[in-house]
């Protein structure tokens, strides 16, 4: 097919109003935007394809050609994806992209010139019905661009000084500090889509409480003086980026725990700077992402992944842990891969032999996947127990 | 009018969008569309298309001949091949197709066996001959006879290469486009030798003009340009071009390396003289078409009637009556007209016209 430019868009947009339409029907039922920012980028991509490459490179185009465009065309989408942080997991994002394009192919190939004898003559033109279409699908993704940013949750700025907890957020939100906004006694979350941003916390059993909420961000925040977790998430889906946690109070204070939300969307803890405590992060039946977090000077281990999780450890810097660096236990499965763990000192005390300075520890029956990893000045490299598993790539 | 490919694919794309057969009238010679083409194919012993899976005469692009060979065969190669724009279908394959929708088509019940002699413009249409008149006419006249080489016709030894006939020993085969190719490879495989004469270095191109030409892509370009332009465009577009490939390159280099294949410039008096020249150019070789540009004084270029972009006579057509051509005539408005896509471009656009006739 020889495509006009018009040809190609008009042929882009009608090909996508269905995907569009079917993203938003699945927004709907899961009560998130992201298949619509998933199908928007998808779109985008596309349109941005056709106009600035395809349209100058290819005054004709075989139908093999369609398949490598489609490779590009999905690199492209996922990279979008990731970047801006879209949470669609990566098997609907491939799964919707193929369908999408299968969908394409069916249409340019059967639908359109059977709907538009001169289709191709045109170059891709669908006449009247072109822009009607076009302005269909764009109308839908302006009526959800529309919706999305009418029903984002309104934004609570939390003024400069010491504001006295505990906070309850039960309604969605954006909580906002200024500079120098300090809460203290705890902050606890029990409603979905809630963000809080540049807020120090301190004092308190727990710093920031998410209680069976999904899809909240705790961004720039700094904890400290907890006597029990700084943060904790049960039956929550929630993304943790750029923390501080120090100065735990007592001696069984954890950092981050993130527990029992194995159903639920991946969580992700990005970015976190963990000083001191009994452990630095820590997951129970949880499907969590921990990437590039400092964790140092914990007393039992500096993360203890167990109880049938399934984590990805990525990236992190693990130093002066006594007895264990990276706990993989309880027939979890963990992915330990380019993290730094150094200066894991032996658990004498305790008289437990699987703490005796390991670097890495695989425990009862769970595997762990290491690769890439820079162990140094550990008492001990990496070992399994317990009819636990490790295997390096 | 036309009862060749042209007329027909018109047709078929006529009962498509609607018109039963009783609203179609189709004046030919012979009932069988392919009958002329059958003839010139099987004289050249042509036994692959060079058009691809979408040429073919059904009104809609899908399914096309490559979907239809892959379900018959139940082998999913044809579509393969087409992905790559490698599959050419089978002559056979094309006219057992031909024949399945003139079957489905309905039209032995809209065809009369009668040549127009003429056309007049006439208040509400045209008037065909005495056969009546017509609101829409769609003129396919065909190619309006076969061209031979100066000083050539008349020669014993001369054959056109579309009439029937035979290999001697050594031949000469004028021309060096598609026609000529195919002589080349059937004649060596008969074990001739071959001389070709061509004053012109063939074109290797898979369709006979590149392939945005088929599409509003070029064709856009191609109507805006100046009479003398487009004339200019025309008569290059004109050089004779064969497909590229081994296909067609290793039997003559093989021949070549025997010696039973040359190349020459000028007729060097060898046994048989086929003449792969094509056909006679201009609408002054047509009877019907040339007493209509003086009747009614229409607008030429050279050889060409300068139609619209439609395919339309510009000056006889307005909202009431439309005067249409298809084939090699409506080369003006799609320079490919004389191939299946051309037929299609013609026959969508008068369909197009129909319909927006307020009086039809």
């Amino acid at each position: 097919m020889s495509y006009t430019l018009r040809g190609r868009l008009e042929t882009r947009l009608a090909g996508s109003f269905v995907p569009l339409v079917a993203a938003c029907a699945i927004a709907l039922v899961l009560k998130s935007w992201w298949p619509v920012e998933l199908a928007a980028i998808m779109i985008g991509t596309g349109l941005a394809l056709d106009a600035a490459i395809y349209h100058r490179l290819f005054s004709y185009q075989p139908g093999w050609l369609a398949f490598p465009q489609a490779l590009l065309e999905l690199g492209l989408v996922m990279a979008i994806v990731f970047a801006v942080r879209i949470a669609s997991p990566l098997d609907f994002a491939v799964l919707f992209f193929t369908g999408s394009w299968l969908l394409g192919q069916v249409l340019v190939h059967a639908g359109f010139p059977v709907a538009r004898l001169s289709y191709g003559e045109d170059g891709g033109e669908l006449g009247a019905a072109g822009p009607t279409v076009a302005s269909a699908a764009v109308a839908v993704l302006a009526a959800a661009a529309g919706v999305a940013w009418a029903t984002q949750p309104p934004t609570v700025h939390l003024s400069a000084g010491v504001h006295q907890g505990p906070l309850l957020i039960d309604h969605s939100q954006k909580l906002i500090g200024e500079a120098g906004a300090v809460v203290r006694g705890g902050i606890v979350i029990t409603s979905d889509d809630v963000t809080v941003r540049n807020v120090a916390v301190t004092g308190g059993e727990i710093g920031i409480q998410i209680d069976g909420a999904e899809n909240v961000k705790i961004e720039h925040v700094r904890v400290s003086g907890t006597s029990f977790d700084a943060i904790q998430a049960r039956r929550s889906s929630v993304t943790i980026r750029d923390c501080l946690i120090h100065s735990p109070v007592g001696e069984y204070t954890q950092g981050i725990d993130i527990s029992f939300g194995f159903d639920l969307l991946p969580s992700l803890i990005e970015g976190c700077t963990i000083l001191g405590g009994r452990e630095g992060i820590v997951t129970h039946f949880a499907n969590v992402h921990i990437q590039d977090n400092h964790v140092s000077g914990t007393t039992l281990r500096a993360l203890g992944l167990t109880e049938m999780s399934m984590v990805m450890v990525e990236g992190n810097d693990v130093q002066n842990a006594l007895g264990v660096g990276i706990y993989c236990g309880d027939y979890s499965e963990c992915m330990i891969e380019d993290n730094v763990v150094g200066g894991t000192r032996p658990d004498m005390a305790s008289g437990d032999r699987t703490r005796l300075g390991y670097a890495i520890v695989a425990h009862s029956g769970a595997k762990a996947e290491i690769a890439d990893n820079e162990l140094s000045r550990n008492a001990s490299a990496a070992k399994a127990f317990l009819g636990a598993r490790i295997t390096a790539e | 009018m036309g009862g060749g490919l042209a007329g027909f694919t018109a047709y078929a794309t006529l009962r498509h969008g609607g018109l039963a057969p009783a609203e179609i009238a189709v004046f030919g010679t012979d009932p069988d569309p392919a009958s002329e083409w059958r003839q010139r194919a099987a004289a050249i012993r042509q036994r692959r298309m060079r058009s691809e899976s979408d040429g073919h005469v059904a009104p809609t692009a899908f399914p096309g001949l490559a979907v239809r060979s892959a379900i018959r065969h139940r082998d999913a190669l044809p579509l393969v091949q087409s992905l790559f724009d490698r599959y050419h279908p089978s002559v056979a394959d094309f006219l057992e197709h031909v024949a399945e929708v003139r079957e489905r088509s309905g039209w032995d019940a809209s065809f009369r066996r009668r040549r127009i002699g003429a056309i007049r413009a006439v208040d509400g249409g045209f008037e065909l001959d005495d056969a009546g008149t017509f609101a829409h006419v769609l003129m396919a006249p065909g190619h309006p006879g076969l061209a031979f080489p100066e000083g050539v016709e008349g020669d014993e030894r001369a054959v056109h290469s579309y009439q029937p006939h035979d290999y001697a020993g050594e031949i000469e085969v004028v021309g060096a486009g598609m026609a000529a190719a195919t002589e080349w490879l059937n004649a060596l495989a008969a074990g001739a030798a071959v001389t070709s004469v061509r004053r012109r270095e063939p074109e290797r191109r898979p369709l006979n003009l590149p392939r945005e030409l088929f599409t509003r892509r070029g064709l856009r370009g191609f109507h805006a340009t100046s009479k003398e332009q487009r004339v200019g465009l025309l008569r290059g577009w004109s050089t004779p071009s064969y497909p590229s490939g081994r296909d067609w390159d290793e039997p003559l280099e093989r021949a070549r390396r025997e010696g039973r294949f040359r190349i020459l410039p000028e007729l060097n008096g060898g046994q048989q003289i086929i003449c792969a020249t094509g056909f006679k150019r201009g609408f002054r070789n047509d009877s019907l078409l040339a007493a209509l540009v003086d009747i009614h004084a229409l607008e030429t270029a050279d050889g060409w009637i300068a139609l619209a972009p439609d395919s339309t006579v510009p000056s006889l057509t307005d909202e009431t009556r439309t005067l249409s051509v298809a084939g090699v005539p409506a080369q003006w408005a799609f320079p490919a007209a004389d191939t299946l896509a051309g037929h299609k471009y013609a026959a969508r656009r008068f369909l197009r016209r129909i319909r927006a006739c307020r009086t039809r």
